[in-house]
């Protein structure tokens, strides 16, 4: 259907259209006007993606004078398929309308892993070998002694990408990563340098937040991109730890021992080099005085991982004189590997300032502030120099020099914490060393001062004006939205009492006793015997999890159980057969973990999902050092509580975790929270709008009876069929004539 | 870095008091009452007696909307006149939960009578058999055969339930019985499922697909809630899939299974049965019962190909297998083929209209159409003949008798 929102018209794909989208589009369209960003919630299963893809390419249809670029992240490659997906029916409808003038060309980036043709180099089990099998057969050292000796592998895929030179390019269409694989297999080139090479040129480009938001990999990949860019970061309620992900880095022994390994492997090559052709390094000495700013000439299969810290520094400014040499820079890292594995040594938690440990190292190490934040550059470039292909086993040394350029970059938003051993386990030595970012508005930083428009969307952003404060931007819309059902589809519910009567809670100093275990127990049970197919079950912690289900052991359960694990292979497994289990009637329960894999990525809907039992409430291990660190910084740089923080990031995880069971408006699903402080209001009013919305008074205080009444209940009255646009006062489906019917004014009432 | 040590930062102290809020949720015994609101349905009378609301004029537009949803689709479609169906119990311990009064079974076996009667009202041609399941094993209770009483008897005296469910069992147990049946009787599986789960032997896919090939349509009434299965199995087979809410939507949702089905379209080929029409024996005359195996006197009927005796009809006879019914049988099934258009409503001006005097009765039961106040009463008239009936006339005509009187009428004078 096509429409008209303000000058703009809408090309949408699908003959109806759910109110709430209508009205998403209206402030995505308003946000682009002005240019600025945007915070946008919309409950999932409500098609986000299509709404959003369908006004940004019409928007940009409508206005080619000013062409735009759409950037679309995304969290995972099964989600990125799905975008790209939405997006190839959307462009042919596009085209059947407008005809030819409508072409853009979408691609996706992923990593090799994903795109890589080679069938002797993507059969390496994991991501890092693929990348290194890639570079030994493409680096550029390696191919000029191809062209010598014939017998040195090489890539056909990548000659033939680099024979059709300025010729290789995709013609404009929908690429997923599937079909740009079957692309280039048919030409013989090779799709992730193709792709690579074509981002640049593509309207539409779909990767991963990495791509982004970690510095390490924006230098390489986004940095050509346009000011006039969208930037649309999906499922983004979690992009304040993606964020802080992206600048942490932690070390142990381990990586020390590996560290050390490295370097007396350097130090072999440089001897070799040295005795076999000193010039090389000679040239890179001289290369390295002149500045790093020539490095851009390097081809661009050599240059794999760039700069963590702001790029404009550091080309301005020559290489330091102590590190030039090879020989000294070896030095220099060595010293910094001894300082750091003497710090491990110790008996006691220590925290300090990134300025502290700088002075400290520079008075135990000699090793200066300037030397450290260039590490990474100079082994980078070093590593280029000794012609080292195999990357993956030299991931150590990077990774201290990773830490060594951002200790020696940031002052603040920083703090290193060296622990001797894991909280939980006292016994067990084992050391290690964080440098966790505390800021998550450091890594968006850029991004949100390079382009022009950022949208932070997804299905759970509650309470929305915390993510502005946060990430420290300053957003032009911010709105949640609510979901226009046909009929009551979720049914949360929040239990506080066991069938005894007494309070269930996962309280610290209640979780352990053994009725607070019963009743949870007891709720599992009698759940399972009126809830049919799929139960998932979410659990504080691993241990809690572990701890509990010990406890039940004795009693009999009547489904099978499935519980996830730290191993994600076997956690996989469990998975498929909890989905056959579903599928084939057994019925089943999955044991989850709040924060895990499963509750971020997996969904649960349909028959694999009737009911989500939350038990406790998610809060982050609070006497964790970094968390204790990064609520100090918080309260300190932007006034946020720490009360305030911890609640507002378990009920995320909380509301991420039962938002499994619903994905399209045609199924529906029970939500229980188990825990009796989620009926206090200041927790309960931290969930999206789209749950409370369906949270009847009635329903706050519940004990294990009342609730299995009202899911015996429910969930007959779901079976019933039920009448898809729904009944003519409450309509969930707009078709073309009455969209337009609707003026603006009737449209917002209808949104939150 | 020693703070941390015994505090635990979410909101500690002021989470014990318990905010025990009273809201406003009813309790159960309150429930039941509100749903039903039965002081509703007393009214006081001039001399201040209580008593029901004449509830009659709900019940006849309850009706009219029914006959209208069902005549909007029935077009003239293909029936499959002569079933062969299966009544599948689920006997496993679900169906002893009490939330169903007295408890499910006793619900299920209650309306299972009131269904068979009434099916083998409908299509006098069919048989029907019934198949429990039962720790985790499914029992042929009784074999497919044309007699009412038999398997409500042989129900009656099977009600005790336990272990788990398996539907994949049960599916094989018809399966296997139902391919034997002749190519023109339509094969059709009616599962009554209380249990949430199926514990199954096998993959229970590879038996939805077999059931699926042999053209069986399946259909399921669950008492608990959706499970996916049963209804992928619905979907695959043809079948329909419900859910009841209560005692009396189970009741309306087992006897929708009554009137037969709309052939399946591949299956439904024009075939040619031979039947026969036996005699009914002469009272007194003593034969040896091909059915009971022994000597019976009076009351029978005699097949007319082998002169075997059997005790009812419909039946195959047990000797030549011939299948022997009697003509009424017949022209009883003939009704779904050819239902009766649904009738008119009549406004009441024009019932009031002098031109018409004939039209102010009934003409099924010659009762004035006027209320006693002497205001017009509801009517409906015959879009064929243009005679008024009364809404009692008019559910009788539809439900039983299926031929319009005054049509009828019309084509003898």
């Amino acid at each position: 259907m096509k429409f008209l929102i303000e000058d703009v018209t809408v090309y949408f794909p699908y003959d109806h259209i759910y109110p709430e989208q209508y009205c998403y589009m209206i402030e995505l369209k308003r946000t682009l006007d002005a240019k600025g960003h945007c915070l946008l919630e919309m409950p999932t299963g409500t098609g986000k993606t299509i709404a959003l893809l369908s006004l940004i390419t019409s928007y940009c249809l409508s206005k080619p004078q000013s062409p735009m670029k759409l950037i679309y992240c995304t969290r995972t490659v099964h989600e990125m398929e799905k975008t790209l997906a939405e997006l190839k029916i959307l462009h042919n409808y596009q085209i059947k309308h407008l005809g030819p003038q409508a072409r853009i060309l979408a691609i996706g980036l992923s990593s090799r892993k994903n795109l890589c043709v080679n069938p002797t180099v993507v059969a390496a089990e994991n991501r890092d070998s693929v990348d290194a099998g890639c570079r030994k057969l493409t680096a550029s050292w390696v191919r000029a002694l191809a062209s010598e000796n014939p017998d040195v592998a090489m890539c056909e895929f990548f000659e033939n990408y680099e024979k059709a030179a300025s010729a290789a390019v995709l013609p404009p269409g929908v690429y997923t990563l599937q079909e740009l694989r079957a692309f280039g297999k048919e030409k013989g080139w090779c799709p992730y340098f193709l792709a690579r090479h074509m981002v640049q040129f593509a309207n539409v480009v779909v990767y991963s937040y990495q791509y982004l938001l970690d510095p390490k990999v924006a230098g390489i990949i986004s940095k050509e991109m346009q000011k006039e860019s969208v930037v649309v970061f999906d499922e983004a309620h979690n992009i304040d730890n993606v964020c802080i992900e992206a600048l942490s880095v932690s070390v142990r022994r381990k990586t020390l021992e590996g560290a050390t390994w490295n370097l007396s492997r350097i130090s072999q090559e440089i001897d070799r080099f040295k005795a076999t052709d000193a010039s090389i390094l000679r040239a890179e000495y001289n290369r390295l005085v002149e500045g790093l700013a020539l490095r851009g000439n390097l081809p661009i299969t050599d240059n794999w991982l760039s700069n963590p810290a702001l790029p404009d520094d550091i080309l301005k400014e020559a290489v330091p004189g102590n590190i030039r040499r090879a020989e000294h820079f070896l030095h220099v890292l060595r010293r910094l590997v001894q300082y750091l594995s003497g710090r491990l040594d110790t008996e006691n938690v220590e925290k300090e300032s990134p300025v502290g440990f700088v002075a400290s190292l520079s008075s135990h190490a000699g090793i200066d502030q300037k030397t450290l934040k260039f590490c990474y550059d100079r082994l980078h470039s070093l590593m280029l120099t000794l012609e080292i292909t195999d990357t993956d086993e030299f991931l150590h040394i990077q990774t201290i020099c990773d830490f060594a350029t951002l200790v020696g970059t940031y002052g603040r938003g920083f703090s290193i914490i060296i622990e001797p051993f894991d909280e939980r386990m006292p016994h067990i030595p084992d050391p290690v060393l964080q440098l966790s970012c505390h800021d998550a508005s450091l890594a968006i930083k850029p991004v949100f001062d390079r382009f022009q428009s950022v949208l932070i969307t997804s299905g759970t952003l509650s309470p929305i004006d915390l993510y502005p404060r946060l990430l420290n931007f300053h957003p032009v819309v911010s709105r949640s939205f609510t979901m226009s059902l046909t009929r009551d589809c979720i049914c949360p519910m929040v239990l506080t009492r066991g069938s005894d009567q007494l309070p269930v809670s996962t309280k610290f100093d209640m979780r352990s006793d053994p009725g607070v275990v019963r009743n949870y127990g007891k709720l599992l049970l009698e759940m399972v015997s009126v809830v049919p197919d799929g139960i998932v079950c979410f659990f504080v912690s691993y241990s809690y999890m572990d701890g509990i289900i010990n406890t039940w052991n004795d009693s009999g359960i009547l489904k099978l159980v499935f519980i996830e694990t730290q191993d994600v292979v076997e956690t996989t497994l469990a998975l498929d057969n909890y989905r056959r289990a579903c599928d084939s009637g057994r019925g089943a329960v999955f044991f989850s973990v709040a924060r895990g894999k499963v509750a971020e990525g997996i969904d649960f809907d349909r028959h694999y999902g009737r009911l989500v039992i939350m038990i406790g409430v998610p809060f982050q291990y609070t006497l964790s050092k970094i968390l204790l660190a990064r609520l100090e910084y918080l309260r300190d740089t932007f006034q946020i509580k720490e009360g305030d923080f911890l609640t507002f990031d378990a009920l995320r995880q909380a509301a991420q975790c039962v938002g499994r069971v619903i994905r399209s408006k045609a199924d529906y699903g029970m939500m229980i929270f188990a825990d009796k402080r989620y009926s206090r209001h200041d927790k309960r009013s931290k969930l999206p709008s789209w749950i409370l919305s369906h949270l009847q008074d009635a329903n706050l205080n519940l004990s294990t009876d009342m609730a299995l009444h009202i899911a015996r209940e429910f969930l007959k009255k779901m079976a019933q069929p039920y009448d898809k646009t729904g009944s003519s006062d409450k309509k969930t489906l707009l078709s073309q004539e009455e969209l337009e019917k609707l003026g603006d004014g009737s449209m917002h009432e209808m949104s939150y | 870095m020693n703070n941390g040590a015994g505090r635990r930062i979410n909101g500690g102290a002021e989470e014990d008091e318990d905010e025990d809020d009273v809201n406003g949720d009813l309790d159960a015994w309150e429930r039941t009452y509100t749903d039903e609101r039965s002081w509703e349905s007393l009214q006081e009378d001039e001399s201040g007696m209580l008593r029901p609301i004449d509830n009659q004029a709900l019940y006849h537009s309850q009706y009219r909307q029914r006959l209208r949803s069902l005549s909007s689709t029935a077009a003239r479609i293909q029936k499959g006149l002569i079933r062969y169906l299966y009544i599948v119990i689920d006997l496993s311990r679900a169906a002893s939960e009490m939330d169903f009064r007295p408890s499910r079974i006793a619900v299920i076996a209650k309306h299972v009578e009131t269904f068979i009667r009434e099916f083998f009202y409908q299509n006098p041609l069919s048989q029907v058999g019934i198949v429990t399941i039962k720790d985790g094993v499914a029992h042929c209770l009784t074999d497919i055969g044309g007699s009412p009483e038999s398997h409500i008897n042989a129900l009656m005296k099977k009600l005790e339930c336990s272990g788990d469910s398996s539907l994949q069992n049960a599916l094989d147990l018809v399966d296997g019985y139902l391919n034997q049946i002749p190519s023109y009787g339509h094969r059709e599986v009616l599962i009554l499922y209380s249990a949430l789960s199926t514990c199954d032997p096998g993959d229970i896919m590879d038996t939805i697909q077999k059931c699926r090939k042999s053209k069986i349509r399946c259909s399921v009434i669950g008492l608990a809630a959706e499970m996916f299965i049963c209804k992928h199995l619905c979907q695959e087979t043809g079948g329909t899939y419900s859910v009841a809410l209560d005692e009396s939507h189970f009741k309306e949702l087992i006897l929708e299974h009554a009137p037969p089905p709309p052939a399946i379209a591949e299956f439904a080929v024009a075939n040619l049965i031979k039947m026969g029409f036996p005699q009914r024996a002469a009272e007194g005359s003593i034969s040896i019962c091909s059915c009971h195996k022994e000597a019976k006197v009076g009351a029978g009927y005699t097949c007319p190909r082998c002169k075997a005796r059997a005790c009812e009809l419909p039946t195959e006879c047990c000797v030549c297998g011939l299948t022997l019914v009697s003509s009424p049988h017949l022209a009883r099934s003939y009704h779904h083929l050819f239902p009766i258009a649904p009738f008119d409503e009549v406004t009441s001006s024009h019932l009031n209209n002098p031109n018409c005097k004939l039209q102010r009765n009934c003409f099924g039961c010659q009762q004035s159409l006027l209320d006693p106040g002497n205001k017009p009463g509801p009517a409906i008239v015959c879009p064929k003949c243009k005679r008024y009936f009364c809404l009692d006339c008019d559910i009788y005509i539809h439900e039983s008798l299926h031929n319009c009187p005054g049509c009828d009428s019309l084509r003898h004078s």
